[in-house]
């Protein structure tokens, strides 16, 4: 065997996943092995019949789904953050807020007499909190993938994450038990 | 900190349109892709439409330019990997892989059927049957590399694991599949 491809770097060639030289010495040993070509046909050919299994199976998404998808977001009713939210998207709420900041500084001149009105930090922070439900993930940086986002905004309470890493710590139990 | 949680708002006409888009260009393809995974319609329709309804939320934090098929397929596979530990109350991932039923195990499958057999013989049925038996892992790593054409690198993506991971859970998916089929194979003689 000290010469012959094993079968799962043939599996990396029909995939296209070797480097090239690796790629290069693959392509020259099948030149001259009858063996390692059978092998390699065999391994195109199990893709090729996952594919047309697969293509032969493909349907329309039944339109129940985008029904069900419409209905959930309609009959969704606006929680009280969510409409403070589209009140204050970024492109007010950032302006406004950074006016707000400069004003603290720079309040005087703006004020008609009496005394210089002063930032309500509450305020300042529930805006901050509004901004941030609209786009949670503004300040996680741009390294989150799009489905971590996707379960950030997952709806399921608190309580059940807890419950499913209770299950995780179980599972480990159960697996070095196992072993 | 506790992460703020988005609720489903009723759409804006611009979050509307992107939803209505989505789903129509690639309703299907998302809805095969869960059919893949789950082997069922039931569980299929369930994944894709909480895929859409994840899409909708997070509609913002797509990047154009980006591969919306990639994102939706990271959506349906975290979806059913969450699903899978529902139900079956245990992170599928964490079983070693080599933990496979004693027959399959072990030694390298010989992989002699010739490709006739394979091309010829209707092996959709047989074939559907061993995706079946593949761990969801195994599954998902085999219709992504094999049917959906993607490379090692994007799968490692879709999946949220390293390339090395992909690359061991294919080999072991594959030599899992032929012998599968090549045991359908011989029971059908
Ligand atoms: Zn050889």
């Amino acid at each position: 065997m000290s010469n012959h491809i094993t079968t799962d770097l043939l599996v990396d060639y029909v995939h296209h996943e070797l480097a090239p030289e690796e790629d290069a010495l693959v392509h020259a040993h099948l030149g001259e092995c009858a063996g390692c070509r059978r092998e390699v046909e065999n391994e195109s050919a199990l893709t090729d019949a996952l594919r047309s299994a697969a293509a032969a199976e493909e349907t329309d998404m039944p339109s129940l789904v985008a029904a069900r998808v419409w209905e959930t977001i309609r009959s969704a009713r606006p929680s009280p953050l969510g409409r403070l939210a589209v009140l204050l998207r970024p492109a007010v709420a950032v302006p406004l807020a950074a006016a707000l900041v400069i004003g603290a500084y720079v309040a005087v001149p703006l004020s008609h007499g009496g005394p210089a009105p002063t930032i309500d930090a509450g305020y300042y922070f529930e805006q901050h909190a509004a901004a941030q439900v609209q786009y949670p993930l503004a300040e996680r940086g741009a390294t989150l993938q799009p489905a971590d986002r996707a379960a950030l905004e997952d709806d399921s309470p608190p309580a059940q994450l807890a419950e499913q890493s209770n299950v995780g710590v179980a599972t480990v139990d159960f697996i070095s038990a196992v072993r | 900190m506790a992460a703020p949680r988005a609720r489903v708002e009723p759409p804006s006409a611009e979050q509307a349109a992107f939803l209505e888009r989505a789903i129509q260009q690639y309703g299907k393809a998302t809805y095969n892709f869960a059919y893949r995974l789950a082997g069922n319609e039931a569980d299929a329709r369930d994944l894709a439409q909480e895929a859409f309804i994840r899409v909708y939320r997070a509609w913002r934090s797509f990047q154009p330019g980006t591969s919306f098929l990639s994102w939706v397929y990271r959506i349906v596979t975290n979806l059913y990997r969450d699903e899978l530990r529902r139900r079956k109350g245990r992170f599928q991932e964490e079983i070693p892989e080599d933990n496979v039923p004693q027959q399959f195990g072990g030694e390298r499958p010989l992989a002699v059927t010739p490709i006739d057999d394979y091309v010829e013989r209707q092996l959709g049925e047989p074939l559907s049957k061993a995706l079946a038996q593949l761990s969801a892992e195994q599954r998902q790593v085999v219709v992504l590399a094999d049917i959906e054409e993607y490379s090692y690198q994007e799968i490692a993506e879709v999946m949220g694991c390293s390339i090395g991971t992909v690359r061991s859970r294919l080999h072991r998916a594959r030599a899992l599949l032929r012998r599968l089929v090549e045991r359908a194979r011989q029971q059908q003689r």
